[in-house]
């Protein structure tokens, strides 16, 4: 603990490097390494949100997922009907985060710690049953797939890089977004409400109003990153919606640590190299991400960055 | 009229079985104020465990006993490590750390049991149907009626009229005070964990007649034990059976009416009970703290 280095490394020094990092990769990098980049872009804002829910406001979700992957359906479904222009699907992704986080606002609000977790769990759920059995419109259990590509106007956006640079920009935007909300007076409320509720409450303000104001800024930010998803590998599968897929997202978030803005995208990127990675080497990478798993949860509670900045 | 008298009978079996997934996540959940999602594995786990050992050729009624006792044996080691320093511990964590684990179990039964659906080979005495009047109804599906309805009345008398029960419930409650009375806090909740994963099997065995047993099933008896126990209300064994039939009924006949969406239907009908009763059924009005 005391070889705390002399000239310690600010703190926005990482996701500027990073950042330089991923652009710089035109140089070197290729398709898959975008791919992969983009896909931990876009799923580490869900998990962004995650971060504000559990972490600042102690609202253990387990319908998150089902937000991110209904927005994903909702832009795919659309993009046939109005074209894959990114305003309109950015505009229809966060429509559909805002109005299915209000939902689940408003079922899960009058109830607390596991049953509001089991009221988030069933909500979500819900999505994934119409998702698996609604083959007409949401193409069942095979997920979705021939949709337009992304484009702006006579732009397209569909190669890997621009759309990396695109989930880059939007990643960054969001986590503006939800550090804001979580600096600004709002979000210290949130934080009270978590931690002292009929302090808070005695104090006049209305629980409800600021859970949902975090319901909503979470739903916005995981609906633009879930509506931008789909046309990644131009497929949506009913997996998004499923709660374990939302388990995976808390999963990511604990591993980068549950209360930092940084740890959402070192959790993402963890979770899904090993994933990526385990998977080409061996059939039991479920088995081995289990482990690093409950590894982290037994020896490491904090997370990844979370433990960096005791030490530093 | 006797189509609707089977139906009637199919839903009730499925109660049963619900019943037994839900009696052992109550017992922690309500009890002992654990969140245990690896509970769908153990059901799991039983389930395989039946149809190997109705397979192997021993009596087929030690099938039953057989996954209890292993399940409940494996659910006092994982008590012994980890689960005992998560008692106390936030529910998140317990999540995250019994999610994790279920993860695991999933893949080494994919990886032991292979990735097929596997049913039973049932017993002379189970196989075949009985005729209800006019119309056949398989036999299995009565013996798991029985069997549910018997070990629910056990538990319930286990729970809220033995010494015993009363003991698991305090500890909850406040630990200290109980260990200042002489009783080993540590020692109850283990056998509490024991038993709830060893009843998760038993419910496993005897629903593979039923179910049969297939990788992902965890993860669906998991969400509905939670159902009914969660909406059930917790600290109420009533609550738990009540709303174990309140689920069998509705999902059959939700199957029954509208097939391509019955469990969106069940789902909301859940939801809809959540609404109207934020702490389930059973559950005290309003506690502060």
């Amino acid at each position: 603990m005391n070889s705390r280095p002399s000239f310690p490394l600010p703190s926005w020094l990482w996701p500027v490097l990073a950042c330089l990092a991923l652009l710089s990769s035109a140089a070197w990098g290729d398709p898959f390494l975008w791919r992969f980049a983009t896909e931990t872009l876009l799923i580490g804002c869900a998990v962004l949100s995650i971060n504000l829910l559990i972490g600042y406001g102690g609202l253990v979700t387990l319908g998150h997922g089902a937000v991110f992957g209904f927005a994903g359906y909702a832009a795919a479904i659309a993009s046939q009907w109005l074209g894959a222009g990114l305003p309109v699907v950015l505009l229809i992704g966060v429509l559909a985060g805002l109005l299915l986080s209000a939902l689940m606002a408003l079922v899960s609000m009058r109830t607390s710690e596991l049953f509001f977790l089991v009221a988030t769990l069933v909500a979500g759920q819900m999505v994934w049953e119409i998702a698996f059995r609604w083959r007409a419109v949401t193409g069942g259990a095979d997920g979705l797939r021939g949709f337009p590509r992304l484009s702006l106007g006579d732009l397209p956006l569909s190669a890997p890089y621009t759309l990396m640079v695109l989930a880059l920009i939007l990643a960054l935007s969001c986590w503006l977004l939800l550090r804001s909300f979580s600096r600004a007076p709002i979000g210290l409320a949130l934080v009270g409400l978590r931690d002292q509720p009929l302090r808070m409450a005695a104090l006049g303000y209305q629980a409800w109003r600021i859970r949902l104001a975090a319901f909503l800024a979470a739903g916005a930010a995981t609906g633009a990153a879930g509506s931008l998803y789909p046309f990644v590998n131009q497929y949506v599968s009913p997996q998004q919606v499923h709660w374990s897929f939302s388990a995976t997202l808390i999963i990511m978030g604990v591993i980068g640590g549950i209360r930092t803005w940084r740890g959402a995208f070192i959790g993402a990127t963890v979770y899904l190299f090993a994933q990526t990675y385990l998977s080409s080497y061996t059939d039991r990478w479920q088995l081995l991400v289990g482990l690093i798993f409950v590894a982290t949860v037994l020896f490491m509670p904090n997370g990844l960055a979370e433990r960096r900045r005791k030490l530093s | 009229m006797s189509y609707f008298l089977l139906q009637v009978l199919n839903a009730l079996s499925f109660s049963a079985l619900l019943m037994l997934a839900g009696l052992g996540l109550s017992l922690v959940l309500s009890m002992m104020n654990f969140i245990n999602l690896t509970h769908g594995s153990f059901f799991l786990l039983g389930g395989y465990i039946g149809v190997q050992w109705l397979a192997s050729g021993a009596p087929w009624w030690l099938a039953f006993p057989a996954a209890f006792v292993l399940c409940a044996l494996t659910g006092w080691l994982l008590n012994q490590f980890p689960f005992r320093q998560f008692y106390q511990r936030p529910h998140l964590m317990q999540v995250l750390l019994t999610y994790g684990l279920s993860v695991i179990f999933a893949d080494l039964m994919r990886w032991g049991f292979s990735a097929d659906t596997l049913s039973p080979v049932l017993p002379q005495a189970l196989r075949g149907g009985v005729w209800i009047l006019g119309l056949p109804f398989p036999t299995y599906r009565l013996f798991l009626i029985v069997a549910g309805l018997a070990l629910a009345l056990l538990f319930w008398l286990l729970l809220d009229r033995t010494l015993w029960g009363a003991a698991i419930r305090a500890c909850v409650q406040d630990a200290q005070i109980v260990e200042t009375l002489g009783l080993d806090s540590r020692r109850l909740f283990a056998i509490g964990m024991a038993l709830s994963t060893g009843l998760a099997g038993l419910g496993g065995a005897l629903g593979a007649g039923m179910l049969s047993v297939y990788p992902g099933l965890d993860e669906e008896i998991l969400l509905l034990a939670l159902l009914v126990v969660v909406v059930g209300g917790l600290n109420s064994v009533r609550g738990t059976l009540l709303c174990a039939l309140i689920l069998g009924f509705v999902s059959t006949f939700a199957r029954m009416w509208v097939p391509s969406f019955a469990n969106a239907a069940t789902l909301a009908a859940m939801l809809g009970m959540l609404l109207i009763w934020p702490r389930g059924l059973g559950g005290p009005v309003a506690r502060q703290v």
